[in-house]
């Protein structure tokens, strides 16, 4: 805990960084960068010096040629990520430019086709069925009466499917007939404003595009290792997304022999977002798990004791991406949160959230990333929060007043040009008051007690910028170790520093931070595929998809057995895939050995027996994996036991009476070929209030325009709207006049939305409003379009009430009334006809299902919180 | 094609450099050289804008190999920094630090003393920012060997004193490493930046020669220059000078005050607190408990049984006398809410009663105090010392139940 007695010498400047910036291959290499006297014996005559960079470290070796599977994989298909070639341009031209100067292109014309041809309906749905009579598709010459209000398209459809053929082409302006039709229809043509789509889409595409540049919704990495208790029993608990959202959660314990493997089946969770990160801290003995998703965090409590299961104990959600989730190593069941608005919140499972901060512009200068991450200190109640421009650490208790600024990118730590925070890190499992920062060019070690000056700097010199770090702490007199991970390049990177609290204390004086050791590289996951045995050509394709699929995440145990030292590397990719790698500690030989040979450390070059059996049997699972069938192409089918619970779907036992009365009514009307006016049965006695669904002053003509639409009535809409029978319009009107008259009182929605899930015993009260809801005057004819196709059942959202004309037409309850599948159709196009409900009350959407799998409580996660080990759905 | 060919080399040179970092990144310092005499073929083409060129990145890897290379020798080592200041006027002055710091690390304090004579003769047109400050680290650096020289000097010369005759022309000696070494050390400290070394250095050549004034006024702009970080150590040797010139109690508090106020976890607080506590004066010895609450709201004093006994037995105090309460009880407002949980659980107290008895004591006296006879830890630990009849934790259970309804008044 005692501050070093002196420090390297360094200058301080203030400002902006200097120095230009730039990726510098090599920049890590060859500096001491300073020296200090240390440890000068008093009696000694010459001062000792040491530097702060390369002073020999431990030796640490790899014990396999590649990193080992651990787990098998997932029965899941795995999905890979967009790749740049599914959304950039290519095109000779573009090679060209690329080949001068010019970034990427994003190939936005190819994806707006996309969406247009892969969904019609959505792009082009109501105009395109309002056209429908009047485009015509055939090669005959179209008649005389016909031609009035029908044109030919063919051409036109010609040269489209020429288009693709002429891509590139120099002389693709000669389409004119295309660019004719497009300039004629470009205002009109779209269900969505074709600016509007194409912003939308644009946006997506460059979000896409950053996110394969560089994604940081992974910064933390989605991977933890919760070590035993004691350190004696080799059991520890490994916990990682997986599934193929990635939104399954697994508590897997692990055996760590030579080869770590799993034991037992894990503890699952299926939560509702895919898994960004998996944080996790003991306290007091207790292992807290902090899982983060887009829009929701959650927070696991695992007792020491190996084999005990995990307790979920809390879900927040946000409305806003959440950016960081870290779990405070100092208080049982402290986490914090910050959101990419700026905000950043205490969050504490006892006392709720508490918001420190809300500020969405960047701390020391404007930078556009909307990433935010948050951490702690050595004081329990004072946090870090830091954005691309560095870190400040803030008071909980007064967040507005108390702060002082850790670090900055800025010439004060002698940062470059455009350098940025990639990822900061409490370091106080090794030192209390000490703190890791990256950037994309170099790591720092800062001290809280000392901010702004950084007490360790070097660049690191990977290709891509660490995303993922683990720390692993060394016990007094040794160094700490250092993991640095990145994301898209697998990169692994084995760092050692010391620091000034573990050093002997001998005659005060203390060395400060200082790098040592040489930097060392890891095995990553891609690296195995040499060592796999040989596939079949697009097998091996496939395999080498899947294993250099970029990591997501990253962790780390230190093994002491008596002399025997080792080290335990835990890789996770996106396809789920967690791979492991063991380093063993070497002595480092005497100073001066009688022998100086090559003191390298050549990994195997070929996996050891146990390793290639590992490598097999993955092969073998991940085979039966890919050869499944992937389920996505599969016909969508719905499950519908999850929708209705089962006294939903049971039929009544019998007819009743009233629809048997129906059914003998309905018989009798088609054998005379007439229709039913009113489904009223004739012996029913009037209702004592006639209720009516109408909102207060009636639906404007927008809500009745969408309404139509929405129900694919649009045209008869259309034709009401331009028709010339100017004495159906006298009659509707009259009609409605009366309705009004009858109407006393309106109907509350909530009566209306519990007469949705009862409607079979309301039947008989709703039975006379629903016919008069219909507009009489209506044009008998059969619309095509408007009937439901015959395949699905009419899409009910639960909140409407609809007309019983419409409870009928369910296919469950058609199926319930014994009426035989072919004649489902006959039946729904007939009664479709009358069959329009009420103007649905304007409810969004998604609300009901929204309520229903997250919990708007606590008190549905302490259902939750019992200790089950078997897949316990939580709401998250 | 003539361009065809610049852009082969130019990624032949890629290859070559990735090759490299993964051989280093391996620790196959065998491999890495043999390539780097590959590249050293790129200097003859370095047309690059990059800002670091081929001839700093050899230098970079070279030197690692060497470091590292099984059979290099310092000799070898000094031949190819010797070629390296050569490539690259921009970067002498860097390689020569740099070949400065390694002979120091290797002892051969004589070699980088002549290293560093050279460098700061080196004079190559206009010198750029960057050159001036590595030019005025070089100056700093010989100062600080100066230093070294001159202390070495002058304890040959006391012991010769205690011997009882002196030598007059080491005494000369002495005197002009002093000049030398005060004239560089004296320009790089004006310089705002983390001195910690040249300041101590500068300081002693002061102090031995009695100009305790100037010294004074080093150390207070050392500490105090807003231009400076906010470096603990420059009040830490303030302090210490403060202590040695035998200053008032009241400078010495001030000047540690406003160090609590910057690290209030920095290791000199419980000196601090037993200063103040010895003070006769109400406030300071309120903040003397101010000081000791602060230092243990840190994760790093968790299991300081100093800085617990400093904290109990001051709370003791105040219990007995009853006076004083509402100090304790402000402390304590601000803090009841985690302070349980971050030092007063079960599982520590457990923890704390199999490692370290003494601290197990302390803190659950203050436990016992703050939080009343119930509280977890006090229960644990006072339970545990019965059960293995210790006298002390017998009398602690007594005092405890004795002041309880004082303690309520805090807790409540």
């Amino acid at each position: 805990m005692e501050f070093p007695a002196a420090l390297f010498p360094s200058y301080f400047c203030a400002g902006p960084p200097r120095e230009e910036g730039g990726p510098a291959p090599l920049a890590g290499w060859g500096e001491h960068g300073q020296v200090l006297e240390g440890g000068p014996g008093p009696r000694q005559v010459q001062p000792a010096f040491v530097p702060r960079r390369g002073a020999t470290g431990e030796r640490w070796e790899a014990t396999d040629a590649a990193a080992v599977p651990v787990l098998l994989p997932s029965v899941d298909y795995w999905i890979p990520s967009p790749a740049p070639q599914d959304i950039l341009y290519r095109s000779s031209l573009c090679r060209k430019l690329r080949a001068g100067k010019s970034g990427a292109t994003l190939d936005f014309a190819r994806q707006l086709g996309h969406f247009f041809v892969d969904h019609p309906e959505d792009a082009f749905g109501s105009l395109g069925r309002l056209l429908h009579k009047n485009f015509y598709l055939g090669n005959a010459k179209l008649k005389r009466p016909a031609r009035n209000s029908t044109i030919r398209m063919t051409a036109l459809v010609e040269d489209i499917n020429r288009l693709e053929a002429r891509r590139g082409c120099p002389r693709q302006h000669l389409a004119s007939r295309l660019r004719w039709f497009s300039h004629l229809c470009r205002d009109w043509l779209f269900e969505v404003p074709l600016e509007l789509l194409a912003d939308c889409l644009h946006e997506e595409l460059t979000q896409q595009w950053s996110n394969l540049l560089f994604d940081d919704s992974l910064t933390g990495g989605a991977l933890a290792w919760l070590p035993p208790e004691d350190g004696r029993t080799p059991v520890g608990c490994l916990v990682h997304p997986g599934g193929q959202a990635m939104n399954h959660l697994y508590f897997q314990d692990v055996v760590l022999e030579e080869l770590p493997h799993a034991r037992g089946s894990p503890a699952q969770f299926e939560l509702s977002g895919r898994v960004r990160q998996v944080a996790a801290a003991r306290v007091d003995g207790q292992d807290f798990v902090g899982v983060r998703s887009d829009y929701h965090c959650g927070v696991w409590r695992v007792p020491g004791k190996t084999g005990a299961a995990p307790n979920p104990l809390q879900v927040i959600r946000t409305d806003v991406p959440v950016s960081c989730l870290t779990v405070s190593p100092h208080l049982p069941g402290e986490l914090s949160v910050c959101t990419q608005s700026g905000t950043v919140y205490l969050w504490s499972v006892e006392t709720g959230l508490q918001q420190l901060r809300h500020d969405p512009q960047t701390m020391f200068f404007r930078d556009y990333s909307p990433w935010r991450w948050s951490d702690f200190t050595a004081h329990p109640r004072v946090l870090s929060c830091g954005d691309r421009t560095g870190l400040q650490c803030l008071d909980a208790r007064a967040p507005k007043r108390c702060h002082f600024d850790l670090f900055k990118v800025g010439e004060e730590a002698g940062c470059q040009q455009g350098e940025r925070v990639v990822l900061p890190m409490y370091l106080g499992r090794a030192h209390p008051s000490q703190y890791l920062v990256t950037t994309q060019f170099s790591v720092y070690v800062l001290d809280e007690r000392l901010p702004m000056v950084p007490v360790l700097k070097w660049t690191h010199m990977m290709k891509a910028p660490p995303l993922f770090a683990h720390l692993m702490p060394g016990k007094p007199g040794r160094s700490h170790k250092v993991l640095l991970g990145a994301s898209r390049t697998q990169e692994l990177l084995l760092l050692q520093y010391r620091d000034s609290f573990w050093g002997v204390s001998s005659g005060g004086s203390q060395s400060a931070c200082q790098l040592v050791g040489t930097p060392q590289k890891l095995h990553n996951i891609a690296g195995c595929l040499q060592h796999l045995p040989t596939q079949l050509p697009h097998r091996h394709h496939l395999l080498q998809q899947r294993l250099a699929a970029p990591a997501a995440g990253l962790a780390a145990t230190l093994q002491e057995d008596g002399p025997h030292k080792s080290m335990l590397i835990f890789q996770l990719s996106e396809a789920g895939d967690v791979f492991c790698q063991r380093l063993t500690h070497k002595e480092t030989q005497p100073p001066t050995p009688p022998s100086r040979e090559e003191a390298t450390t050549p990994s195997p070059a070929v996996p050891s027996p146990a390793a290639a059996l590992r490598y097999r049997r993955w092969l073998k699972a991940l085979s039966r994996v890919c050869t499944e069938p992937p389920r996505h192409t599969w016909p969508p089918s719905l499950s519908q036991r999850r929708l209705f619970a089962r006294r939903d779907l049971e039929g009544p036992a019998g007819p009743s009476s009233l629809q048997r009365q129906m059914r003998q009514r309905l018989r009798q009307t088609m054998q005379e070929g007439g229709r039913i006016q009113r489904w009223e049965p004739l012996a029913l006695q009037p209702p004592p209030l006639p209720q009516t669904l109408e909102l207060p002053g009636g639906p404007d003509s927008l809500s009745t325009r969408l309404t139509a639409a929405w129900a694919g009535d649009w045209e008869q809409w259309w034709e009401e709207r331009t028709s010339f029978s100017v004495a159906q319009r006298q009659r509707a009107l009259r009609e409605r006049r009366r309705r009004q008259k009858r109407a006393h009182g309106h109907r509350s929605l909530s009566a209306s939305f519990t007469s949705s899930l009862t409607y079979q015993s309301e039947l008989s009260e709703l039975s006379d409003t629903g016919p008069s809801l219909l507009s009489p005057g209506r044009p008998l004819t059969l619309s095509q379009e408007g009937s439901p196709p015959a395949g699905s059942p009419p899409v009910r959202s639960p909140p409407t009430s609809p007309a019983p004309d419409e409870a009928l037409l369910s296919s469950q309850s058609l199926r319930c009334r014994g009426i035989p599948k072919e004649r489902r159709k006959t039946l729904r196009d007939y009664l479709s006809v009358w069959a329009e409900g009420p103007p649905e009350p304007p409810e969004p959407p998604g609300s009901q299902a929204s309520q229903l799998c997250i919990p708007s409580s606590q008190s549905q996660l302490s259902s939750a919180s019992q200790p089950r080990r078997k897949r316990p759905r939580m709401g998250f | 094609s003539p361009n065809e060919h610049k852009l082969n080399f130019k990624k032949s040179k890629e290859a070559c450099l990735s090759y490299i970092q993964d051989a280093l990144l391996q620790q196959q310092w065998k491999r890495a050289a043999e390539f780097l005499t590959c590249y050293v073929e790129s200097l003859e083409k370095d047309y690059s804008r990059e800002h670091i060129g081929p001839s700093e990145m050899i230098w970079r890897i070279g030197t690692e190999i060497l470091w590292h290379h099984s059979q290099s020798s310092m000799k070898e080592f000094n031949c190819f920094m010797e070629q390296m200041k050569t490539l690259g006027v921009k970067r002498y002055l860097k390689v020569c630090l740099e070949h400065v710091f390694h002979l120091l690390c290797n002892g051969q304090i004589d070699e980088a003393y002549q290293n560093l004579s050279l460098a700061e003769s080196w004079r190559f047109g206009e010198q750029t920012a960057i050159q001036d400050k590595e030019m005025k680290l070089v100056q700093a650096y010989r100062g600080l060997l100066d230093y070294c020289s001159w202390s070495k000097q002058k304890n040959i010369l006391l012991e010769q004193g205690e011997d009882g005759f002196s030598d007059l022309a080491v005494e000369q000696e002495m005197h002009g490493y002093f000049r030398k070494a005060a004239v560089n050390l004296k320009e790089i400290i004006k310089i705002p930046g983390v001195w910690d070394v040249f300041v101590k250095c500068y300081v002693d050549l002061l102090e031995f020669y009695g100009d305790h004034n100037e010294a004074r006024q080093v150390l207070n702009e050392y500490a105090y220059n807003s231009k400076f970080p906010a470096n603990p150590n420059a009040h830490v040797y303030l302090c210490q000078f403060l202590k040695r010139q035998g200053e008032s109690k009241k400078s010495l508090i001030s000047a540690l005050k406003i160090l609590h106020d910057i690290v209030p976890s920095h290791e000199l607080m419980i000196d601090f607190n037993t200063m103040l506590q010895k003070s006769k004066k109400r406030r300071k010895r309120r903040l003397g408990l101010e000081v000791i609450f602060a230092a243990l709201d840190y994760a790093g004093w968790k299991e300081n049984a100093k800085a617990w006994s400093c904290l109990a037995r001051q709370v003791k105090q105040i219990v007995i006398s009853e006076k004083h309460l509402d100090w304790v009880k402000q402390e304590w407002n601000s803090r009841k809410d985690w302070w349980p949980a971050f030092h007063f659980s079960r599982y520590l107290a457990k923890r704390n009663w199999q490692e370290n008895k003494s601290l197990s004591y302390e803190k659950a006296l203050v436990a016992g105090i703050l939080l009343g006879k119930d509280c977890k830890y006090f229960k644990y630990v006072s339970h545990q010392g019965c059960k293995a009849q210790l006298k002390r934790f017998r009398m602690l259970k007594k005092f405890v139940n004795r002041h309880n309804p004082v303690c309520l008044r805090i807790s409540g």
